[in-house]
């Protein structure tokens, strides 16, 4: 067993865990945020992206050790308090779900990709999204959910400096 | 070099299980004491949004809103069967059942509003909002939840669809009902150099029948074409002596957002005369065309016709050599 401590979704934890445990397996059975999804468990699909230190991870590539003093963020820690993050309420707006598997995943790609550049153009979308497998949608509606959110985002903080908030 | 060309496919589908075969679906429909409306079927979601259009169906059959329909679906335990989510028939099939199944409480429910409200027959009765009215004298109106406080109204419904086997002699017959009809474009580019091939756009027409939710239906499109694309160009099951070589996504490969061209979708309406409102289902149709149009978009481009898929970059560098070899001989 190691000890390791880590922030997930703002909540510090101090745990003891096994040498050989996955991050993706102590998020989802030790923590039982079951959000992010296994879909190869070998770094291809990109279901169990979560984000660690502001980066996209595949968290079925990462043993749980390795993340140790590390921040995540997973897909249950983007709403914020009970309200939608944009990008999901853009996923919902534009009909980008499907079966959803690949949803958490890519909700956060998003995230990291708009974090990093607020008004991604559309190659710049699928280029975000690349690692992320869908077999249902055939990704546009996901790239048109994601420019959406990109405006969203940027209305919420016209509206924050105009003090006007959100309606 | 970068070459570029263009090609359609066209394609017609009988949906259902066909030929002759029992296609059946189930469907309950209920209004609990407390004037809950409950849709009970075992139809399967598995993304397409059959849960969606049968809540479309009832409601517009009631004259509520969809949010007001309680649907429970899977649970085979609560459930009629409604067979698989398969054969593009859950639209058609099950949504016709869910109609049927609508129709007969909104049926019962005129019966009751007319034997409480004392009219002498149910013509001219309206359901809308929670209430049935007379058309003519909307005073005389009465509550659903007033005419179910005794007894929770309960009702079933089956369809099933008119398919015929065909003769093994003669193969006449009528193995399908309905089809459905299809026809997509696509540009391609392709990389003389590295064999790869690139789709850059596409336009698809599909006729829906009736599109009961638009939406959706454009993201059976968007996601249709992703799979023809991928049976066209990159998929390959890898089969050996029975076994599947390529069973990971490390060897299978599908397509990423890099891979699919903007898509230009086109609904075509056509009311199918036995559809629930004229709908069909397309769930398969909208894939079939993609992969054809996209060989026929590479003849046009380099003059060479491939038979085999996935057509891959080696397979084109290879068949290039030959033709190039062909040329000087
Ligand atoms: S489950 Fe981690 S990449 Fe597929
Ligand atoms: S919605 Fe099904 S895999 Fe993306």
């Amino acid at each position: 067993m190691i000890s390791i401590s880590l922030t997930v979704n703002k909540q510090v934890y101090q745990v003891e865990v096994e040498e050989d445990l996955r991050l993706i397996d102590f998020i989802r059975d030790k923590l039982m945020l079951t959000g992010t999804k296994e879909g190869c468990g070998e770094g291809e699909c990109g279901a169990c992206t979560i984000i660690m230190d502001g980066k996209t991870v595949n968290s079925c590539l990462v043993m749980a050790f390795q993340a140790h003093g590390s921040r995540i963020t997973t897909i249950e820690g983007v709403a914020k308090d009970g309200a939608l993050h944009p990008i999901q309420q853009a996923f919902l707006d534009v009909g980008a779900v499907q079966c959803g598997f690949c949803t958490p995943g890519m909700v956060l790609s998003a995230k990291a990709l708009l974090d990093e550049n607020e008004v991604p153009n559309r190659h710049q979308i699928r280029e975000g999204i690349s690692g992320n497998l869908c077999r249902c949608t055939g990704y546009n509606k996901i790239v048109d959910a994601i420019e959406l959110a990109s405006s969203y985002i940027k209305e919420g903080q016209q509206d924050e400096t105009s003090s006007s908030g959100r309606q | 070099m970068k070459k570029r060309g263009r090609g359609i496919a066209a394609a017609y589908y009988g949906t259902g299980y066909g030929n002759g075969f029992p296609d059946v679906s189930r469907a309950r429909a209920e209004i609990s004491k407390d004037g809950n409306i409950f849709i009970y079927i075992g139809a399967t979601e598995v993304g397409q949004g059959a849960k969606t259009i049968f809540c479309q169906i009832t409601a517009e059959i009631l004259g509520v809103e969809t949010q007001d329909i309680h649907f429970v679906c899977e649970d085979t335990s609560q459930t009629p069967d409604a067979g698989t989510a398969a054969a593009s028939r859950q639209t058609y099939n099950s949504g016709n059942a869910v109609k049927k199944a609508a129709e007969s409480l909104s049926q019962r429910l005129m019966e009751q509003a007319q034997n409480h409200l004392q009219l002498n027959s149910v013509h001219g009765l309206k359901l809308e909002n929670h209430w049935v009215y007379l058309e003519d004298f909307p005073k005389k109106r009465v509550h659903f939840k007033e005419l179910v406080k005794e007894d929770t109204l309960i009702v079933e419904e089956t369809f099933t669809a008119q398919t015929v086997k065909m003769d093994e002699e003669t193969g006449e017959g009528a193995p399908y009902w309905p089809y459905t009809f299809c026809c997509y474009g696509v540009e391609v580019e392709v990389d003389t150099e590295t064999g790869e091939i690139h789709v850059i756009h596409g336009v698809c027409a599909q006729d829906v029948g009736k599109a009961i939710n638009p939406e959706l239906i454009e993201g059976q499109i968007e996601g249709g074409f992703a799979m023809g694309l991928g049976y066209g160009l990159m998929e390959n099951i890898g089969l050996s002596k029975g076994e599947i070589k390529h069973n990971r996504f490390a060897n299978y490969l599908i397509p990423t957002a890099l891979d699919v061209p903007e898509l230009e979708k086109i609904i075509v309406e056509d009311p199918s005369s036995t559809g629930p409102f004229g709908a069909k289902g397309i769930g398969e149709p909208v894939m079939i065309p993609a992969a054809p149009a996209i060989l026929n978009a590479i003849y046009d481009a380099i003059g060479i016709r491939f038979y085999e898929i996935p057509v891959t970059p080696e397979r084109v560098l290879v068949a290039i050599k030959d033709a190039q070899k062909e040329g000087k001989e």
